[in-house]
C-alpha cells in the first residue's frame, strides 16, 4: 500500500472510531462552551471588556482544549494494537501523519463551532473581511496543535499519568500557535499586515511536521 | 529459504533484566516448537523477539534470513503474523471493519477478508462491534486475519487460552495449514495441553533460558 | 582528589572572587545596590540557556549514537537548567520590581521565554520520571528533547514578534555605557558560574552512573514469581 494511502487509512479509521466514541463532541466541546461561559461571568458581564477580550479567550480555551482532543483516549494505541501495526508493515511516518491529519480535522471543526460561540456570547467588533483570515488561522492552528499533541501523546505513551504528562508537555511548546492565531484579528485591527502571523503558524506547523516524519521511527521503537 | 529461524546466543534485556538469556533456536522451513514455561519466564518477551518487536541487546543469527541485529529486519515484519495473548482489534470497529483495515494497511484483497470470516464461522457477527463481542469472537477474527494474511513464521502467545473446542480445533487448523505452506510455528503457553500434539518438537523456557524438554 | 573535588575547589574560589567583585564594584546611580543583582541574574539565565542547549546536544546526539552518556549528559542539564533558570527569573523580578516598579514585563521576550522553559524541561523531567525502562525514557526523552530545541526558538520568536508590535514602552537601561568595572566583574561571575556548572553537572552525572549501576544489578525474569506453596495452605 502506498504512503499516501496509507496515512488516509490511518486517518480514516481515526475518524470513524472518533465519530463513534463522540468524546469531541459529546463531553469536550459543551464543556469548552461552559469554560467561555464562566470567562464571560468572571468579567462580570462587562459588555465592552467582553468585546475586547472575546477573540483573545477564544484563542486560549481553543489551545487549551483542542490539545486535549488531540490526546483524546481514542487516539491511544494498546501495545499488542501497536504490536499489529507494525508487523502490518504501516510506516511510522505515515501513522504520525495519519493520526495528525485525523486529530487536525477534528480540532479544526471543534474551534470553527467554538468560534461562532464566542462571537454569540462575546459579541466582539470584528474587522471587515475578517473571515479568511481567521479561516486560515484556524487551519493552521489545528495542524500545529494535532502535530504538537501526537508526538507528545507518542512521548508519554503508556506512562501512568499520559494525559496530565503530555498535557504539560504541550502547553508551553504550542505558544507560537496561540501567538500567530491570536495576532490575525489583532493585526487586522491594527491595520498592520496579517502575514507574518500566518508564516509564523506555517514555519510552526512545518517544524512540528517535519520533526515528527523524523522522530516517528526512534518513537516507534522506543515504544515497547 | 534456507532456514527461518536460526539464531545464537541471544540475550535480551529490558528495563535493566535479563529476560532472555544465550537463547539459541534453529527451525527450518516446515517445522514447528512448542515452547512451555511458567509465567514470567520470557515467553512473550522471546515471541516479540523472533516477531522483530524488540532487539536483542546481543546475539547473532538470522530471521526468515535477515540478520538479527540489522535495521532491515523490519522488512520482513509483513511475512509475521503473532497472536498476542490479548487480542490487538479496534473496540470501535466491527469485526468485518477491523479485517478490512488490516487488509488495506498491508495491501490485501478485501474480499478474502469475506471468505476468512466464513471459514471461522464468524459471517453472522461479522457487523458486531469488537468491543460487544466475547473474547472468543475477537480471537477467531485474529485467526480469520491470520488466514488471510498467510504468514510464513507464525507465532501464537496462548493462542488457545479461553477458547471453546471449536476455536482451539481453528487453531490447530491454522497451524497445519502454515507448515503445510511450508511455513514456520511456534507456540508458547504455560500449559502443555493447550500447545496440542501438532507441532513437532517442544522446548522449555525456564528464568529466560530454553532448555529441551524432560 | 578526584577531579570532581579539584573542580568543586576551582569552582568555589572562582564564585568567591567573583562575589567580592560584585560587591566593590561601583553602584549604577540609577539602580543603586540593585545593581549588584546582575551578577546573579545575568550568569544564571546565561547558564540556563547553555544548560538546555547542552540538553538538546545531548539528546540529538543519544539519538544518533544510543549512548547511555548522552543520556546522563542531557537529563544532568535539564535538572540544572531548570534550577538555574528559576533562579535567573527569580532575580529578574525582584530587580524588575525595584528598579522598573514591576516584576513582570509581559513585553520582555527573553523573559516570557525563559519563564516557558521552565515548563517545557519541566515536562522533561516529568516524562522521565514517568517511565521506568531506562533505555524507553532514554530515547523518548531524547525526542522531547529535540522537538524542544526546534519549537522553542519559535516561541522566543514568536514572543518577540508581539512584543515589537506593540511597542511596549518600558524603560530599559541597555548596558552601552556599562562602566567597565561593572563589566568585567560581570564577566567574571560569568565565568564563575560556568564553572559551577560543570561542577554541578560532574556530580550530577556520576550520581546518574551511579543510580544506574543500582537498577542493573542483573535481575533475571522469572525470579520475582516464587513456585506456590501448596503444603503451606493450612497455614493461611
Amino acid at each position: 500500500m502506498s504512503f499516501t494511502s496509507q496515512i488516509r487509512e490511518v486517518a480514516r479509521v481515526d475518524l470513524v472510531v472518533e465519530r463513534r466514541t463522540g468524546e469531541t463532541f459529546r463531553i469536550v466541546l459543551p464543556f469548552a462552551i461552559v469554560t467561555l461561559i464562566i470567562f464571560s461571568l468572571s468579567l462580570g458581564g462587562d459588555v465592552a471588556i467582553l468585546r475586547t477580550v472575546g477573540p483573545a479567550v477564544f484563542w486560549a480555551v481553543s489551545v487549551l482544549f483542542g490539545m486535549q482532543l488531540a490526546l483524546r483516549a481514542s487516539a491511544l494505541d494498546s501495545p499488542t494494537r501497536r504490536d499489529l501495526m507494525l508487523l502490518l508493515d504501516l510506516d511510522p511516518a505515515a501513522r504520525f501523519l495519519g493520526r495528525t491529519l485525523a486529530s487536525a480535522t477534528i480540532v479544526l471543526v471543534f474551534m470553527t463551532v467554538l468560534f461562532a460561540t464566542m462571537v454569540v456570547l462575546f459579541d466582539p467588533s470584528l474587522p471587515g473581511g475578517w473571515f479568511w483570515p481567521v479561516a486560515a488561522a484556524i487551519s493552521l492552528a489545528a495542524i500545529g496543535l494535532a502535530a504538537l499533541s501526537t508526538l507528545a501523546g507518542g512521548v508519554a505513551a503508556g506512562t501512568r499519568n499520559r494525559s496530565s504528562l503530555a498535557s504539560l508537555i504541550v502547553a508551553p511548546l504550542a505558544i507560537p500557535v496561540v501567538v500567530g492565531g491570536s495576532q490575525v484579528l489583532e493585526a487586522m485591527e491594527r491595520n498592520s499586515g496579517i502575514l507574518l502571523w500566518i508564516l509564523l503558524l506555517i514555519t510552526s506547523d512545518l517544524a512540528l511536521l517535519v520533526a515528527g516524519v523524523g522522530l516517528s521511527r526512534p518513537l516507534e521503537e522506543a515504544s515497547r | 529459504m534456507t532456514a527461518a529461524v536460526d539464531i545464537e546466543s541471544v540475550n535480551l534485556n529490558l528495563g535493566g533484566k535479563l529476560v532472555l538469556s544465550d537463547l539459541s533456536l534453529a527451525l527450518g522451513p516446515g517445522e514447528s516448537l512448542a515452547v512451555v514455561g511458567p509465567n514470567g519466564s520470557g515467553k512473550t518477551s522471546m515471541l516479540r523477539l523472533l516477531a522483530t518487536l524488540v532487539k536483542p541487546s546481543s546475539g547473532t543469527g538470522t530471521i526468515l534470513d535477515r540478520q538479527i541485529l540489522s535495521p532491515t529486519i523490519r522488512e520482513i515484519r509483513g511475512r509475521i503474523g503473532l497472536i498476542s495473548h490479548t487480542p490487538a482489534l479496534i473496540g470501535e470497529l466491527t469485526i468485518a471493519e477491523n479485517l478490512e483495515h488490516f487488509a488495506r494497511l498491508a495491501g490485501q484483497n478485501s474480499d478474502d477478508c469475506t471468505r476468512a470470516l466464513h471459514v471461522v464461522g464468524l459471517e453472522q457477527v461479522a457487523d458486531r462491534r469488537v468491543n460487544e463481542s466475547s473474547f472468543g469472537m475477537q480471537r477467531r477474527t485474529e485467526i480469520a486475519w491470520l488466514l488471510v494474511a498467510k504468514p510464513d513464521l507464525l507465532l501464537l502467545d496462548e493462542a488457545k487460552s479461553g477458547l471453546d473446542v471449536d476455536a482451539r480445533e481453528l487453531v490447530d487448523v491454522m497451524i497445519d495449514l502454515t507448515l503445510g505452506r511450508s511455513g514456520t510455528v511456534i507456540a508458547v503457553s504455560h500449559e502443555l495441553s493447550q500447545l496440542g500434539s501438532a507441532l513437532h518438537r517442544q522446548m522449555h523456557l525456564i528464568s529466560g533460558r530454553l532448555e529441551p524438554l524432560s | 582528589m578526584r577531579r570532581v573535588q579539584i573542580m568543586f575547589l576551582v569552582a568555589t574560589t572562582a564564585v568567591a572572587y567573583g562575589a567580592y567583585l560584585a560587591f566593590t564594584a561601583p553602584l549604577d546611580a540609577l539602580q543603586g545596590e540593585f545593581t549588584r543583582m546582575i551578577y546573579i541574574h545575568v550568569p544564571t539565565l546565561w547558564l540556563a540557556f547553555l544548560a538546555f542547549g547542552i540538553t538538546a546536544l545531548g539528546s540529538i546526539a543519544y539519538l544518533i549514537t544510543k549512548k547511555p552518556r548522552w543520556d546522563r549528559l542531557a537529563a544532568s542539564s535539564a535538572e540544572i537548567g531548570v534550577l538555574f533558570s528559576v533562579v535567573g527569573v527569580f532575580t529578574g523580578m525582584v530587580w524588575g520590581q525595584a528598579v522598573w516598579g514591576q516584576a513582570w514585563d509581559w513585553g520582555d521576550a527573553r523573559l516570557a521565554t525563559t519563564a516557558v522553559m521552565i515548563f517545557v524541561y519541566l515536562g522533561y523531567l516529568a516524562l522521565r520520571h514517568s517511565i521506568a525502562d531506562p533505555e524507553v525514557r532514554a530515547k523518548r526523552a531524547a525526542i522531547l528533547g529535540t522537538i524542544a530545541v526546534i519549537q522553542v526558538p519559535l516561541v522566543y520568536f514568536s514572543v518577540n514578534l508581539v512584543r515589537t508590535l506593540h511597542q511596549t514602552q518600558s524603560i530599559r537601561p541597555d548596558g552601552s555605557t556599562m562602566p567597565t568595572e561593572i563589566l568585567v566583574a560581570l564577566l567574571v561571575n560569568v565565568g564563575a558560574f560556568t564553572l559551577l556548572y560543570v561542577v554541578l553537572m560532574m556530580a550530577r552525572m556520576h550520581v546518574a552512573v551511579l543510580e544506574e549501576t543500582r537498577m542493573s544489578a542483573t535481575v533475571v525474569a522469572g525470579d520475582a514469581v516464587a513456585p506456590p506453596r501448596l503444603s503451606d495452605v493450612k497455614d493461611v
